[in-house]
């Protein structure tokens, strides 16, 4: 009986302002805070209400037999807590259908596991501290930032308690076999990974209003004969999208509201479909063979690796700076510098720097809010310049208290 | 004498479509950029075509492969012969001529004391073959003395000559040639391509409406196809000109390889570099402005400016008087080698540019792997991706940009290799090909099998 496991990913950064080479020194305020009011509203209007609202209708007129799993990142809670309380009380309505799970992630939706085991972690239990403070759960299931993966990051997931992860299914690492099963992690013992099924995903997320598609206008009663193919040679089908694909990438005029309303009934008119969240899947199927991935992989641009963040000289720099002020920041333990540290984690910042020009370019320009790539890296190092003077000069607060103190003892 | 076409010997000609090609700088008589460009266009373009070029002024000893080269001043008595003659144009003997001493690329509102059907000119010279006569161009500095005449005279000897000459499309570089292309469309029927790579409004800002003005709005208007440099011309002759865009195809200009080099900085600190005619079209007020702000933040910083014009004086005062002239240089003009010893050892290129139709130095400073600082009003910055844009008014976001190259060694890698990588698609085969697709797009030529 195959389980259809929806999976949706929830984030909003923090972007940095305009900042300049001749503001260093003298603005200690980075971050936009009118483009991401701006933003937060725009989507908030135009996708979390109007989607939440519809996901809430379905779990009731099915009676709770539709079921969905979400994850939302810790910087996105934060400015639903600051801006939009209303939408953060829309999930909490889902959380409280218990037909909605909320899945881990790290607080800043940042690339930690790359640079430091350490604040990976602590971002992961900040991360969970937020979901109980807000649902009520503990989450049971984990997904890296933008699905980023490999053999590692499943087992130091394991060592966690988490008892599944999610990834993309990947072909060069799938071969001939199919996503719509659970798999083991190469070199783990109980966890168990969800594989993206891209192909199904992407007719939603991205191919949905593609009017040169040879599906375009995707009906839902079509897009459930494609799910119910998979009987007889898969147990999951894991639909991972973002949130924003509603009414927000997918405008409400394409009709993908219409087609979402209809989907759940569509699907369940094969009796043996159903629909499932990630920890009832992963309670109820088996894993059926190994998936090993020795490299990161990702779901992002056509690459499916890390090169969407991390391929250019900037980005890596960008990225190699921020890590580096891990020891200096904590030890200011200063909550402010701490967070602010965190914040510049994100992802984002570097997706913004990426100079695919040529092939996924246009992706990244869609979400950046700046006019070149250059421009990201230039606002991001600049801020990053004065932060890092601001921690140097913390940490000089805390040490000359002890110097000025022996100063001053030959004069007493 | 004219120049046989040197036909690759392994290929057939034949079938190929012929332009006649009007020129005006043409090396090696060149000022600017203007004959360099026509010229490797040609050379690119003889892959795909017979081309005949037709320019007032050239060198009997310079042959150029592949290309069937014209000059109206070389013209032989046999040749004239086979012209024969044309009722088109009468003499009247009482016509005065005053020289203006236009120069295209200055600004200037001038206006023509003769009319195109009615000439004699200093400028012309008769020549007795047998019992008859023929006129030949007597040019010598293309745009010293009366350049309206110059080009007037040069309309009405190409377009006999044309007569002479079997083509399928007339291709015509800027104003100068315009009235040369349409006299040929007139006579001939053949469809008229104007190839546009600089504006009396780029020259002379918005409010030109002078007599070059008018040669262009005509000859834009009379054209079928219009092939701007950039996008940004394009909408300028859209904008400007009133020309509807569906007749307007743009066409990027290529670069020819260069072997960049690297030589010993001059002095020890960082230099900024402006390369370009100082004229108002070129920004170079806001080149002053640029430095000004960035030494207030790093005073290790020489501005230098390679070129001249009549914003030469200007500049200089300005510079003192915001009390950077110890920062800024002016070197005058500098022939093509002190340019690119510059380049060898600049470490940002600006170009703030007002409105430039195209502008190859920041391709050159590219090849040179110097990072570039150009304006959003601007041909290049259309095709080139490894470069930071300003609009040429926010002096502020280039004085940072500047500032963040200078200080970011990171910056400057990505910057220069990603420019590298545009490199690969600025090439004149690249335009010969998109000016091919051009005609065909249009039905100007026979469809090739």
């Amino acid at each position: 009986m195959p389980s259809v496991c929806f999976y949706f990913q929830v984030h909003q950064p923090f972007r940095l302002k305009r900042y300049s080479f001749f503001d260093i020194g003298r603005d200690h305020f980075y971050e936009d805070d009118e483009k991401n009011r701006l933003i937060l509203d725009k989507v908030s209007e135009k996708c979390y209400l109007k989607t939440n609202r519809k996901m809430l209708e379905l779990i009731n007129r099915h009676k709770g037999k539709f079921k969905i799993s979400y994850s939302i990142s810790g910087v996105a809670i934060e400015q639903f807590e600051k801006h939009r309380p209303d939408v953060l009380q829309s999930f909490v309505d889902l959380a409280n259908t218990g037909c909605v799970e909320f899945i881990s992630e790290t607080y800043y939706h940042s690339l930690s596991f790359i640079y430091s085991k350490n604040e990976f972690r602590r971002q992961v239990e900040m991360h969970k501290a937020k979901i109980k403070q807000h649902f009520n759960q503990v989450p049971k299931v984990f997904r890296n930032t933008e699905l980023i993966y490999n053999n590692e990051v499943a087992s130091v997931v394991e060592k966690m308690g988490f008892k599944a992860i999610l990834c993309e299914g990947v072909d060069r690492y799938l071969g001939d076999r199919t996503p719509n099963f659970l798999y083991q992690p190469a070199g783990t013992l109980k966890i168990k990974a969800f594989l993206k099924n891209y192909r199904l995903s992407d007719d939603i997320a991205f191919r949905f209003s593609d009017r040169n598609w040879a599906e375009w206008p995707l009906q839902a009663d079509t897009f459930a004969s494609w799910v119910h193919k998979v009987a007889g040679n898969g147990e999951v089908v894991n639909l991972f999208m973002d949130y924003e694909t509603f009414g927000e990438h997918q405008w409400e005029e394409t009709g993908i509201f219409e087609f979402l309303d209809h989907l759940p009934m569509e699907i369940m008119k094969h009796k043996d479909f159903d629909f499932k969240t990630l920890s009832e899947a992963a309670d109820m199927y088996k894993v059926r063979d190994i998936y090993d991935v020795p490299d990161y992989s990702s779901w992002a641009d056509a690459e499916r690796d890390l090169s969407a963040w991390l391929s250019n000289a900037m980005e890596k720099e960008a990225a190699g700076r921020i890590y580096k002020l891990e020891e200096k920041v904590i030890s200011t333990m200063n909550p402010d510098l701490i967070e602010f540290w965190g914040k510049l984690q994100t992802s984002d910042h570097f997706y913004y720097m990426c100079t695919k020009f040529w092939s996924d370019g246009d992706v990244h320009k869609y979400f950046s809010p700046y006019d070149s790539p250059y421009d990201a890296y230039i606002y991001y190092m600049n801020v990053l310049a004065d932060f890092e003077t601001t921690v140097e000069e913390a940490l000089q607060d805390i040490k000359p208290v002890k110097k000025a103190s022996r100063k001053k003892e030959p004069t007493t | 004498m004219t120049t046989p076409p040197i036909l690759d010997e392994l290929t057939s000609k034949a079938d190929l479509p012929k332009i006649l090609m009007l020129g005006w700088e043409f090396p090696p008589v060149i000022n600017g950029g203007l004959g360099v460009a026509c010229h490797d266009l040609c050379i690119a373009l003889s892959k795909y075509a017979n081309v005949t070029m037709i320019i007032p002024k050239s060198n009997p000893d310079f042959v150029v492969k592949n290309l069937n080269l014209i000059g109206m001043n070389t013209i032989d008595a046999k040749t004239l012969r086979n012209i024969g003659h044309t009722d088109t144009y009468k003499k009247v003997k009482q016509v005065h001529f005053i020289d203006t001493h236009l120069n295209p690329y200055y600004n200037g509102n001038a206006s023509p004391h003769h009319d195109l059907q009615n000439l004699t000119s200093q400028y012309l010279k008769t020549v007795k073959i047998g019992d008859e006569t023929a006129e030949v161009f007597q040019i010598d500095d293309l745009y010293g003395g009366d350049v309206i005449e110059k080009v007037t005279v040069f309309g009405k000897l190409a377009a006999k000559l044309a007569l002479s000459l079997d083509f399928d499309v007339i291709h015509a570089h800027d104003w100068m040639t315009m009235i040369a292309g349409m006299e040929i469309k007139a006579k001939t029927g053949k469809p008229l391509v104007v190839h546009v790579h600089s504006l009396e409004v780029d020259r002379g800002g918005p409010q030109s409406k002078g007599w070059v003005y008018q040669v262009e709005k005509h000859g834009m208007e009379y054209a079928d196809l219009l092939m701007p440099v950039s996008n940004f011309t394009g909408h300028i002759i859209h904008d400007y000109y009133q020309i509807p865009w569906s007749k307007i195809r743009p066409v990027h200009n290529g670069i020819r390889p260069v072997e960049p080099f690297k030589s010993a900085p001059m002095f020890k600190e960082k230099m900024v570099l402006f390369v370009g005619r100082l004229t108002r079209q070129k920004g170079p007020e806001f080149f002053v402005d640029i430095a000004e702000k960035v030494l207030q933040k790093d005073q290790n910083v020489r501005f230098v400016m390679a070129g001249t014009g009549e914003y030469f004086n200007p500049l200089l005062e300005r510079a003192a008087q915001r009390g950077i002239a110890h920062r800024f240089h002016l070197t005058g003009f500098l022939n093509l080698d002190k340019v690119r010893k510059l380049l060898s050892i600049a470490d940002v290129y600006i170009m703030p540019s007002v409105s430039e139709p195209f502008g190859l130095s920041a391709v050159e400073a590219v090849q040179f792997g110097i990072p570039a600082v150009i304006s959003k009003q601007s041909g290049v910055a259309e095709v080139l991706n490894g470069a930071l844009k300003f609009d040429y008014w926010d002096i502020n976001l280039a004085a940072a940009y500047i500032l963040n190259l200078l200080h970011d060694p990171v910056l400057v890698e990505n910057v220069t290799q990603d420019a590298y990588k545009d490199l690969e698609n600025i090439s004149w085969d690249h335009a010969a090909k998109k000016v091919i697709d051009g005609y065909n797009a249009f039905h100007l030529i026979p469809e090739m099998v």
